[in-house]
């Protein structure tokens, strides 16, 4: 993903004017202490902590689009920064005993920060059930954003793998059928040749989100390999599971795909397999299924 | 003869087989100076047309997409776009290919041309066609990331060129790594890992189909064109490949470090230390070497352990024995099975 940075410039420069202007009036008001008089190890803490919040805020820019919740977090963190980056210049300015607002200057944005940074994550809470939400039918239960898809919005196979060992558990324990789907597209590498690379990966996510569609609340839809997806269907027995894949079959036929170029509409069609799991991990459960795949390709009438 | 290329040779043309990884990786979003870091080599370069890289900067460059990459499928999708490619003459001739036989024999012939790292070698018995690979300069840990993809785009080759997927067998001389369903969708279910040397097969009746897209007088004329600028490159293969042969050709002979340099008109010295260079030592060759005859022996010659272990000039079986596990880590019984899974 590109940096989203651009899209803060406004807050970070106003950061930096602030701090700035913090740092123009300590110097004014103030004297320089001599290198005896600095306590380093304060020095050490209060910049430190300044330079983590800052650190903070960065990765949070960095990765967040503009927002509600975002404004919120930058904001909270934004003042924790500033309020540690005061104190650490009285570590090296002298201010006059009488003044007392280089008080309200360092400690005053701390709660205000915090405050804010609470709300703000109060916020994010909410946004990410909604997230999850969205993400219904393409996780369960546990993320791991290494193991997500490079190209399509789905887990990828080792966490398909991972995901049906669990499913294996939660059959057993609950005693209930577990079914597995493999959809494949025919002919995939003609419509890269055809189509270029790129179409070939536009056709890719759209057979992502159609399956997706096609699909029950509680199913898992994951990217294998190349143009295999594989259905994890709990609490489904194989009758059921062969009906789902001749759903998803005939789904994919039927999706009339638009090339970017000219608008052209790519036939696609698919092969299906279904296995329902015995006694097996998921290793095992895997290898029959792409082998149940495999034979179903055979059979297939040869196209030149 | 000339030696043949070293690692270090700057002869590959960086507009063809790296500039289909370039291209893979920059349609990914990877940024074309990080891709190109530490590799010697300009994108401007590369556009220019004029830029011919050694091995080791191919290698450099793949290691660094596939780090940038980040996928298991980058290797089988570069595999992917490599033949027949557009590397001029020679794409021709392999598009026009008559049939996959022919094909094949090209690939071997022009494999400076077309897989300057890894090297193939067309064998056959009376019943299958077998494609092994041997390492040619030193690829190092770039193993895997290479025999994926030399695989893959042969595979990918005759099905885009013949019109449907063959029925190839898969044979790698490395565990199964995790991500084994890319194997699955881009090479086959067939597959044997840790096997004893990187092979596919295929029955023979494949191998002597007409391919519907051939055209045999355009085909000669750029096979023709091919081998001119074969010509004018040198060698037919790296120094590695000639070393290989060699042995191949003498192994009956008592063959040691100083004969074999004298063969190649030059010192022990000097031949251990371009050995080393490319990773390897002069025994480590010469088994290997022994371990392919004796497999060719058992295979298609149908011979016994006694034939095997006398037509290698060793006096006794146990010694063949024991120096057969030496360089296979398997009796010579067990290693018969190879080729029947």
């Amino acid at each position: 993903m590109k940096s989203l940075l651009k899209l803060h410039t406004l807050t970070l420069l106003g950061l930096a004017f602030v701090a700035n202007l913090g740092l123009q009036v300590y110097l004014a008001t103030g004297q320089i202490k001599t290198w005896a008089e600095i306590n380093w190890t304060d020095v050490a803490g209060e910049g430190g902590s300044a330079v983590l919040a800052l650190a903070w805020l960065i990765m949070l820019l960095h990765s967040r689009p503009a927002g509600r919740v975002t404004r919120l977090l930058a904001l909270g963190l934004a003042c924790v920064f500033f309020s540690w980056w005061m104190d650490t210049l009285d570590e090296f300015i002298q201010l006059p005993e009488l003044a007392v607002w280089d008080n309200w200057l360092e400690t005053a944005p701390m709660p205000i920060g915090l405050l804010l940074l609470t709300l703000g994550i109060y916020h994010l809470n909410q946004e990410q059930r909604a997230i999850s939400q969205q993400m219904s039918k393409r996780e369960k239960g546990f993320r791991e954003h290494r193991l997500f898809d490079k190209l399509t919005p789905l887990g990828a196979a080792e966490y398909l793998r991972q995901q049906v060992q669990l499913a294996l558990g939660h059959a057993q324990a609950e005693q209930q059928p577990l079914s597995l789907v493999v959809v494949d597209l025919d002919d995939f590498n003609t419509i890269n040749q055809h189509y270029g690379q790129a179409e070939g990966d536009a056709v890719l996510q759209a057979m992502a989100q159609l399956l997706l569609l096609n699909l029950r609340r509680q199913d898992l839809l994951c990217r294998l390999a190349g143009d295999r997806f594989v259905a994890v269907l709990p609490n489904t027995g194989e009758t059921q599971a062969r009906m789902i894949a001749d759903e998803l079959q005939q789904a994919v036929a039927s999706l009339a795909h638009k090339t970017a170029q000219h608008g052209e509409r790519v036939h696609l069609r698919a092969s299906t397999g279904t296995v329902m799991a015995f006694d097996e991990d998921a290793e095992q459960l895997l290898k029959r299924l792409n082998l149940n795949l495999a034979k179903t390709k055979q059979q297939l009438p040869r196209c030149a | 003869m000339p030696p043949g290329y070293d690692c270090d040779t700057r002869f590959i043309t960086a507009h063809h087989q790296p500039a289909v990884l370039i291209d893979l990786a920059l349609s990914r979003g990877i940024d074309n100076h990080q891709l190109l870091r530490g590799s010697g080599l300009f994108y401007e370069d590369v556009i220019s047309g004029q830029a011919r890289i050694s091995p080791l900067q191919f290698l450099t460059l793949i290691g660094n997409a596939q780090r940038l990459l980040e996928a298991d499928d980058s290797s089988f999708l570069f595999g992917q776009r490599l033949l027949p490619g557009h590397y001029g003459e020679v794409s021709h001739a392999l598009t026009h290919a008559c049939t996959l036989q022919q094909a094949l024999e090209q690939l071997q012939q022009f494999r400076v041309l077309l897989s300057p790292l890894l090297t193939p070698r067309l064998f056959l018995d009376e019943r299958r066609a077998y494609l092994y690979w041997t390492d040619n300069c030193g690829i190092g840990n770039q193993q895997r990331f290479l025999t994926e993809a030399s695989l893959t785009a042969v595979v990918a080759m005759s099905r885009r060129l013949f019109g449907e997927r063959l029925p190839w067998r898969f044979h790698l001389a490395y565990p199964q790594p995790r991500h084994v369903e890319q194997y699955w969708v881009h090479l086959s279910e067939q597959l044997t890992f840790a096997s004893h040397m990187t092979m596919m097969s295929l029955p023979l009746e494949y191998l002597h189909k007409p391919w519907p897209g051939a055209s045999a007088t355009a085909g000669q004329v750029a096979q023709q064109a091919s081998c001119a600028q074969l010509e004018s490159l040198g060698w037919p293969g790296s120094f590695i490949d000639q070393l290989y042969d060699h042995l191949y050709a003498n192994i009956r002979e008592p063959l040691n470090l100083e004969r074999v340099a004298q063969s190649f008109e030059m010192s022990p010295a000097s031949l251990k230390r371009k050995l080393h260079k490319h990773g390897t030592g002069f025994q480590e060759q010469l088994d290997q070497v022994r371990k392919h005859v004796a497999l060719y022996l058992y295979q298609m010659k149908g011979y016994s352990n006694d034939e095997v272990a006398s037509y290698l000039r060793f006096n006794d079986t146990t010694n063949f024995r024991r120096s057969f596990k030496r360089w296979t880590g398997l009796a010579p019984s067990s290693l018969r099975q190879l080729f029947q899974s």
